[in-house]
């Protein structure tokens, strides 16, 4: 935009006159009133239009070529006082914003407005110094030029009736020559009100009527009924995803949840109810491809159910579904003609495919909230989007709104007490004092870790030799199985009270990090329990020579899963209830429990890593795992309601939920996948019980089923696929060499683009930089220039007026019906016409000390410098009037 | 509906339909809501299109903008003669723009317009002010109303000027994917 004002003011001549202007600008608002006057018409989009109006007009007025940058922006100077400019002009906006194209969202504009717009014309010699920026923005103009050209129609300048008229015409033709569809969805983009895109949709459709005859009537009714087609999809999938939510019975909780206690606690809710759906797809897939052919062919069951079981999990279960060691190893068929169905492979494949399926979901959407919250630096996460893009205009409930409120000023609470913490410095001597803090604390915690690793393993060995030795009731022995989740859960709970105990010494600087140390430190705990656990099922139970070894892990794990779900129960009503009752009623000091958001989320990382290491010695543990997590749900939800108060240390919901999901993908699922693929390769399967009795190990099913393939001819391509590439290890070497090149690459175009954001930045900030010099420049220049200018008043009045005049008394005889739509349009304006005298002669009256205002100051200098370039515009109309 | 034909003509029906994101039908409930508001102002009969404008008081207590925060500023946004009075093209206007089939462009003009309280154009720290104290029923402190707004004029403000242009707009919100979502309203064609 510089540009061309730096040129105005550098020629003097432009400088002379003001009443002309005044004068010229009156006859404007006269015109545009009805749109210009009110300050909420006047869309961001004004400065496009009156740009692309210019033009438009500058098109068919050849001699004007020269003073382009002139004509285009003459608009400006009504404008000017009433809105501050500088940055609506659409040379600054499509620089500062490249990211945000209209071009792609309006094709079919672009298409037919370039035939309007004629290239060569368009670029005036003041355009050449920034000949490489305006290509780039010219779609952009183009785009704009079909909604914004009708404003420059209501000017009443009579100098500009031709062009303008001719303007509309080629705006009328641009919609007129587009099919109705696209027509439409132009007119509705508008931004316009609804009269103004009433007129022009008339327009067009008196042009089209007087151009086509009656057999375009077929077409349009035939376009009109695809167009009520589309709509009535577009309502039906709206309606469609209005439904699907309310499939969602979760989802008026979680609202719930989230407006009364932040994004925070919310987060808990979403992992659960993620955790859900993975459980329940879980369960579907090993349901219906393990469980079912099993029902299909099993034996009647003949051991009795005492009830204890659900507990212990052994007893009647073992002689159930629920464990490997029921599954049989034959293939299963039940009807002569189909082909058999091989259990062991069924039950390889299906744990597998879900193992697979599980790790690129998983992956999926740690990249994406990993993309969305820790990687793009330029996001706008903190405040700005927040504040802007924050509201929900969905709500209507007055219950809704207050907590939504409330909701919203914790968290910008949160953000600011990053913010004001970043401020805080500390001495040497307490950093040093801390950080011996912090070193004790971890070495403790480990310790703790270790020391309960070490319980847990003797206490599982001393349970396992009791087992096999046997001799005692049946109740006993049941008994003696539940010491050991019993123990693991108690030590669950109970440690991580400990280690937030070194929260009253540890001081963190941010909230969040003590947070995410408390979580490491549970985690760690927790994932070196289970390690300890699988390293004695893995290492002894599986050498030990049980009887369907298999089985006996997934007892322990079902163990452990229900008493973890019990424990959790038991964890809310003491926890949060009891504790709330004791908070409320004897303690005040206590106040209302917190819900410990870390503490929740790492229990449901700890029972989900169990249910997937059951899922091969138990294909139903997902089942009960579903079971308990919605139980845990609507718990949780009710305790939260009841007793809880939101978290008052803060911390960011969005970089937490990506914690969370990377700590399941980490410790957890890699751990479970390595566990896995022990057990599928390395161990040896019991001798008499479950699907891959009597293999040396269950991968060894495939191989066989390999070898039976090579026997049938058709089939000859899956071998092929099996012995080239899965089996061997040039493929793997290969393809992992072309991942290897092809993140390399990745990572060198981020390295690229990082550079490339960069300069683009500071290219943004020095165009501002530039913006705000040239209008210094300009106001001082200004200052220096008005006396002169004022004393040119009188001249130019005398000069300008009466041309002006004469042109608006000559009979428009060659547009009749054209006249008469401007007096329409005229009478439109009347009501606002005052407004725009007032404001026009608030101008006439401070004709040369023109103070710049607080704000208004570089505004002011703009709208001079335009209207110095209105008025030499004005002097060249002169001329083509007398010649 | 008997007495759909004595509302609108056929061809202000069409040029309804062609001008917003709205179905006939939809524009004619849209009238018996406006109709509702004031049933002795707005007259049944539109097909000469009657100058009538409801006060922005009638307007902001429908259900739909009540309990909403920015609902006075929505209804200015949309009204014509910028004193909050709408007539039934701005109230068609209003909920058209605020449909779910409005393009992004679209409404993020309108947002713009909405977040502007003082109308110059700009979204300025004094506009980001009442807009907080809107989204919060002023539970922040002066000092951590103050310190947000600087945060976000310095985050989004990519020119330096010291307040967010309608470019600057544009740019945050083309990098904050939620905007799109909340910003309609939904209710409005419930029967």
């Amino acid at each position: 935009m510089s540009y061309h004002y730096n040129e105005a003011f550098e020629n003097p001549d432009y400088h002379y006159s003001e009443t002309l202007e005044i004068d010229r600008r009156e006859g404007v608002s006269q015109g545009s009133t009805s749109f210009h006057q009110n300050p909420y018409d006047s869309s961001p989009y004004d400065s496009y239009e009156d740009r692309s109006g210019g033009v438009g007009r500058q098109l068919n007025v050849p001699v004007a070529i020269p003073m382009d940058s002139m004509l285009s922006n003459s608009e400006y100077s009504p404008r000017a006082p009433r809105s501050a400019i500088p940055d609506m002009n659409p040379y600054g906006n499509a620089h500062v914003n490249p990211s945000f194209e209209y071009d792609s969202e309006f094709p079919f504009i672009l298409q037919s407005a370039s035939n309007a717009v004629d290239g060569p014309y368009v670029r005036g010699p003041s355009d050449m110094p920034n000949g490489a920026g305006f290509i780039q923005r010219r779609p952009r103009r183009e785009a704009d030029m079909v909604f914004m050209t009708p404003f420059s129609l209501q000017r009443m300048d009579p100098g500009y009736d031709d062009e303008k008229l001719k303007q509309e015409e080629k705006l009328i033709q641009n919609l007129v020559s587009m099919s109705s569809g696209e027509r439409t969805k132009a007119i509705q983009r508008m931004p316009k009100i609804m009269k103004e895109k009433r007129e022009i949709r008339n327009k067009v459709l008196v042009e089209k009527t007087k151009k086509s005859v009656s057999k375009d009537a077929q077409i349009y009714c035939c376009t009109q009924c695809l167009y009520t087609i589309s709509l009535s999809f577009r309502h039906f999938k709206n309606s469609l995803v209005d439904s699907f939510q309310l499939l969602q019975p979760w989802q008026k909780t979680l609202k719930t949840i989230g407006g009364k206690f932040g994004t925070n606690v919310l987060s808990y809710f979403v992992f659960l109810t993620w955790l859900l759906t993975f459980n329940a797809f879980s369960f579907l897939v090993n349901f219906s491809f393990i469980t079912i052919p099993q029902l299909i062919a099993s034996k009647p069951n003949n051991l009795s159910f005492t009830g204890l079981e659900l507990l212990t999990g052994a007893g009647y279960f073992k002689e159930t579904v629920l464990y490997y060691g029921f599954y049989t190893n034959s293939t299963i068929r039940k009807i002569e003609d189909t082909g058999p169905y091989y259990m062991q492979l069924a039950y390889i494949f299906t744990t597998g495919i879900y193992f697979i399926i599980c790790f690129f979901s998983l992956l999926y959407s740690m990249a994406k909230s990993f993309r969305k919250n820790f990687v793009n630096p330029q996001m706008y996460s903190g405040h700005a989007a927040k504040l802007l893009c924050a509201w929900d205009f969905n709500i209507t409930n007055e219950k809704a709104v207050t907590l939504k409120q409330r909701n919203f000023s914790t968290q910008i609470k949160e953000t600011l007490s990053d913010v004001k913490l970043e401020a805080l410095k500390r001495p040497v001597s307490q950093k040093m004092a801390s950080l011996a803090i912090h070193l004790a604390a971890w070495v403790v915690s480990s310790g703790t870790a270790v020391a309960c690793c070490a319980g847990v393993y003797f206490l599982s060995i001393n349970n396992l030799d009791l087992f096999l030795r046997g001799g005692k009731t049946e109740l006993e022995n049941q008994a003696a199985t539940l010491v050991l989740p019993i123990v693991v859960c108690v030590l669950n709970l109970a440690v991580p009270f400990f280690y937030s105990v070194f929260g009253l010494v540890e001081k963190f600087k941010y909230p969040r990090h003590q947070i995410y140390t408390t979580m490491i430190r549970n985690i760690l705990l927790k994932i070196s329990v289970i390690g300890i656990l699988c390293f004695y099922w893995l290492n002894i139970v599986a050498t030990s020579g049980v009887e369907c070894w298999e089985s006996l892990v997934g007892q322990d794990i079902y163990r452990l899963v229900i008493v973890d779900f019990l424990f959790c129960l038991l964890g809310s009503f003491f926890g949060e209830f009891v504790r709330r009752i004791i908070g409320t009623k004897c303690c005040k000091t206590l106040g209302v429990p917190e819900f410990d958001i870390a503490r929740n989320v790492l229990d449901l990382i700890y029972t989900q890593t169990l249910a997937w290491i059951g899922i091969f010695f138990s294909p139903l543990l997902p089942a009960i795992q579903l079971i308990s997590l919605l139980i845990i749900f609507y718990v949780k939800k009710v305790s939260l309601m009841m007793n809880c108060q939101p978290p008052h240390k803060a911390w960011r919901a969005s970089q937490m939920n990506t914690v969370f999901i990377f700590l399941l993908f980490f410790p957890s699922f890699a751990g479970v996948l390595s566990i896995m693929a022990i057990t599928v390769w390395r161990l040896k399967p019991s001798e008499n019980c479950g699907p891959f009795q009597g293999l040396t190990s269950p991968y060894d099913a495939i191989s066989r089923w390999i070898d039976i393939l090579t026997s049938y001819p058709s089939s000859i391509w899956v071998v092929w696929i099996y012995r080239n590439l899965i089996e061997s290890v040039h493929f793997y070497f290969i393809l992992s060499i072309i991942v290897l090149i092809i993140s390399y690459l990745y990572w060198q175009i981020i390295e690229g683009r990082k550079i490339m954001v960069r300069l683009l930045h500071e290219q943004i900030i020095n165009e501002g930089k530039d913006k705000m010099f040239l209008l210094n420049k300009l106001r001082m220049l200004q200052g220096s220039r008005s006396p002169k200018a004022g004393g040119q008043q009188e001249r130019n009045l005398s000069v300008s007026q009466p041309p002006r005049q004469q042109a608006l008394q000559t009979p428009d005889s060659d547009y009749p019906e054209r006249l008469s739509e401007r007096n329409e349009r005229v009478s439109y304006a009347e009501p606002h016409y005052s407004g725009g005298v007032a404001e026009m002669t608030s101008f006439s009256q401070d004709p040369g000390g023109r103070q710049p205002s607080a704000r208004g100051g570089t505004s002011e200098a703009l709208a001079l410098a335009l209207r110095a370039r209105d008025q030499a515009e004005w002097e060249m109309e002169e001329e083509d009037f007398s010649s | 509906m008997g007495n759909k034909q004595t509302i609108f003509t056929d061809e202000q029906l069409d040029a309804y339909q062609d001008c917003t994101f709205f179905t006939r039908k939809e524009i004619l409930r849209l009238h018996g809501r406006y109709h509702e508001l004031a049933p002795n102002m707005v007259p049944m009969d539109y097909t000469r299109d009657p100058d009538v404008k409801l006060p922005i008081q009638l307007i902001v207590n429908m259900p739909e903008l009540k309990e909403n925060p920015f609902g006075e500023r929505i209804v200015m946004s949309f009204s014509e003669d910028g004193d909050g009075n709408l007539s039934f093209n701005d109230f068609v206007d209003m909920f058209s723009v605020l449909s779910e089939m409005a393009p992004r462009e679209l409404k993020a003009i309108y947002a713009f317009k909405i977040y502007d309280f003082n109308t110059d154009n700009f979204i300025c720290k004094s506009d980001l002010e009442k807009t907080l104290n809107n989204l919060t029923k002023e539970e922040l402190t002066e000092e951590e109303v103050v310190l947000v707004c600087e945060k976000v004029i310095e985050e989004a403000d990519m020119d330096g000027d010291g307040k967010l242009g309608f470019s600057d707009f544009e740019n945050m919100i083309s990098k904050a994917p939620d905007f799109l979502s909340p910003f309609k309203i939904r209710d409005i064609l419930q029967p």
